[in-house]
């Protein structure tokens, strides 16, 4: 009070930092009023889901008396340990590991081949990029028909084209059998319907490339093949993490092709974590089970996304 | 010395025109090569298409035919409600089937309600989506709070979620709101799926546009809403066009979410219907499957050119502006 620095404040000054702080709230001002209801719906649909996953699973469901009971972490321990029914988590993380791996570096490559192939201006290559988005926009479930059509083992285009060249038999075929190439058939949806994401997210990257630095290492003699791997996929790699970050949240949760095609079958053969998760809950209706896997899929997913996007400084 | 000349002019001559003839067979090589990995993409749908106006003796020649011997409009008849199932199999087929029998199941393939609701959804959750993703996206692209990158990335991180994990919290909150299999609990999960890519695209759109567009309205009198509602909205219109047919398709192709929060037949999108075909019945139905799928497919293919330019900046959230 003693202080002459507040007293000398001018009056009219104090009062309109007083009003400012009082209506503060629900000024248009307030950054937070404007996202209000956009967090409140992601919340609802994001927070509350793990919170009831974390709870129920802790518990039990019992169909038959329809009574939950607290098992403390006996759903944990069977994640961890295995389970009395039929598949186990530890396949599910493989089978989704395999085919992530597989998927996202068959995208890749291909991606950057057919983007390069593109982006040196062939004929009709506006054309030829606006084909190129058809496999993207096809809904997952019809992508999913047309090659359960294709590989059928009869009369599939596909697979007479592998017994032609003898990759493939009718006693073992891409889809039914022992389910020896299920795998492989899942594989070739994801990477028909998805490589397109990577051409046109490399040839965003290309064309935005500075004209002038490939010019001059032209001048100084660098070949294609320099060109393209020390000046080109360098300069490539802001786009290609963030491409790669997209892929890999959705092949972490690859469900739809599984669904449609293979039912994660035969066996247990093509069972993503997803499908697991979805099994289990709703085929064997162990919801205390399927929740502690789908507290996992959530948390982990979260955390290596938050780890991937700080580790290559992915900004929005 | 005029000799010398001439020689010197026809020798660089015939190498311009050897460099030329050079490109020229590189340009042919490189559209051939480009062309066929293009059409090795395209070749699915192509061949989809295909059978959907391929009467039935041609369906499943092998080796495939790529041709069009004859064309006939019996599936497409038949998805649009136009001719009876049993009939056009009958025709097709030579089988008599009974009604209820087939693929089909008891619902026929009849699309006209599964594209109603589609339609339905995908357009009512996107006018939703839009009006609560640009207040938002224009917050984050003009303010500066605390923590706004978290924010950011919790918007985001809402699209990491796997929806199976999701389904079974919702089912049990949808009861208990009375919302289980109704039109209103299927578009607010269409609402959901949307909101995080809807936001984060405005938002790049609306980065695009300088801040000094703000501060001169509002310098001129108008409010901070005032020069957000008159002023830079019309600016990021396009932007709004082309988040607005993203979120209809992304809504149009949703399958799980719709599959589980909604089990009633005449509730199902075009996703639900065509996953419950059975196919296993052998070759007879592909025909309607593939004009139901063709017919699904149609829409969204004339729809994404018109926003071509801005799909791939959607897809990454407005990470990469392409």
């Amino acid at each position: 009070m003693a202080r002459p620095s507040i007293a000398l404040t001018p009056l009219s000054a104090q009062a309109e930092v007083t009003t400012k702080r009082r209506r503060s709230f629900f000024s248009a001002n307030n950054p937070w009023l404007w996202v209000a209801p956009a967090v409140i719906i992601l919340a609802l649909y994001s927070i509350f889901p793990l919170i009831f996953n974390i709870l129920v699973s802790f518990q039990n469901f019992r169909a038959s008396t329809k009574a939950w009971e607290w098992v403390g972490f006996r759903n944990y321990e069977w994640m961890l340990f295995g389970n009395p029914l039929v598949g186990n988590f530890g396949n599910a993380i493989v089978v989704t590991a395999v085919y992530t791996i597989i998927a996202l570096f068959a995208q890749l490559a291909l991606g950057l081949f057919i983007a390069l192939l593109l982006d040196d201006r062939p004929w009709f290559s506006g054309l030829m990029q606006t084909f190129m988005i058809l496999p993207m926009v096809t809904a997952p479930v019809i992508a999913g028909l047309i090659f359960r059509l294709l590989q059928h083992s009869e009369f599939g285009v596909i697979s007479w084209l592998l017994y032609g060249i003898g990759a493939l038999t009718k006693e073992e075929p891409l889809l039914g059998g022992t389910g020896q190439y299920a795998l492989i058939a899942l594989l070739m949806v994801e990477i028909w319907q998805w490589t397109p994401f990577f051409v046109l997210i490399i040839l965003a990257g290309l064309k935005g490339l500075p004209h002038e630095i490939i010019e001059a290492s032209q001048v100084d003699g660098a070949n294609w093949f320099q060109r393209l791997t020390r000046i080109k996929i360098p300069m490539l790699f802001g786009v290609i993490t963030v491409g790669v970050l997209f892929r890999l949240i959705e092949l972490y949760k690859t469900f739809d092709y599984v669904m449609v095609l293979t039912s994660g079958g035969p066996g247990d053969r093509t069972t993503t974590l997803s499908f697991y998760q979805y099994t289990v809950t709703f085929q064997n209706i162990r919801w205390g089970y399927g929740a502690a896997i789908g507290v996992f899929i959530m948390v982990v997913g979260w955390l290596s996304a938050f780890a991937y996007t700080k580790i290559f400084r992915v900004k929005w | 010395m005029a000799v010398g000349t001439l020689k010197a002019q026809t020798d660089w001559r015939a190498a311009q025109r050897r460099h030329h003839r050079n490109q020229f067979l590189g340009k042919v090589l490189l559209t051939l090569a480009s062309l066929a990995v293009v059409s090795i993409f395209v070749f699915p749908i192509f061949y989809w298409f295909r059978l959907s106006i391929t009467p039935y003796r041609y369906v499943f020649s092998l080796p495939p035919r790529l041709d069009f011997p004859e064309v006939t409009t019996a599936w497409w008849r038949v998805i649009l409600g136009q001719a009876s199932y049993q009939d056009t199999m009958r025709e097709q087929t030579g089988t008599a089937l009974a009604a209820g029998v087939g693929g089909g199941g008891t619902l026929g393939y009849a699309m006209i309600q599964p594209i109603a609701n589609s339609l339905f959804y995908g357009l009512s959750s996107t006018a939703i989506v839009i009006f609560v993703a640009t207040l938002a996206a224009y917050a984050l692209s003009r303010f500066n709070p605390r923590g706004k990158q978290n924010l950011v990335f919790f918007i985001i991180s809402t699209r990491f979620m796997p929806a199976a994990a999701v389904v079974l919290p919702l089912s049990w909150l949808y009861q208990q709101l009375g919302l289980t299999s109704t039109y209103l609990g299927v578009m607010m999960a269409h609402v959901v799926i949307n909101l995080p890519l809807a936001t984060l695209l405005l938002k790049s759109f609306f980065d695009d546009i300088p801040t000094d567009l703000d501060e001169a309205a509002m310098v001129d009198g108008c409010t901070r809403f005032g020069a957000f509602w008159r002023i830079v909205i019309r600016y990021v219109a396009p932007g709004i066009a082309a988040a607005a047919v993203l979120c209809m398709i992304f809504s149009w192709n949703e399958f799980i979410l719709t599959l589980y929060l909604s089990r009633l037949p005449e509730m199902q999108t075009v996703p639900i219907r065509m996953q419950s075909y059975d196919t296993s019945a052998g070759p007879t139905e592909w025909g309607l499957l593939s004009a139901a799928g063709t017919a699904a497919l149609i829409p969204v293919f004339l729809f994404i050119l018109s926003v071509q330019r801005y799909l791939i900046r959607g897809l990454t959230l407005g990470a990469v502006r392409g």
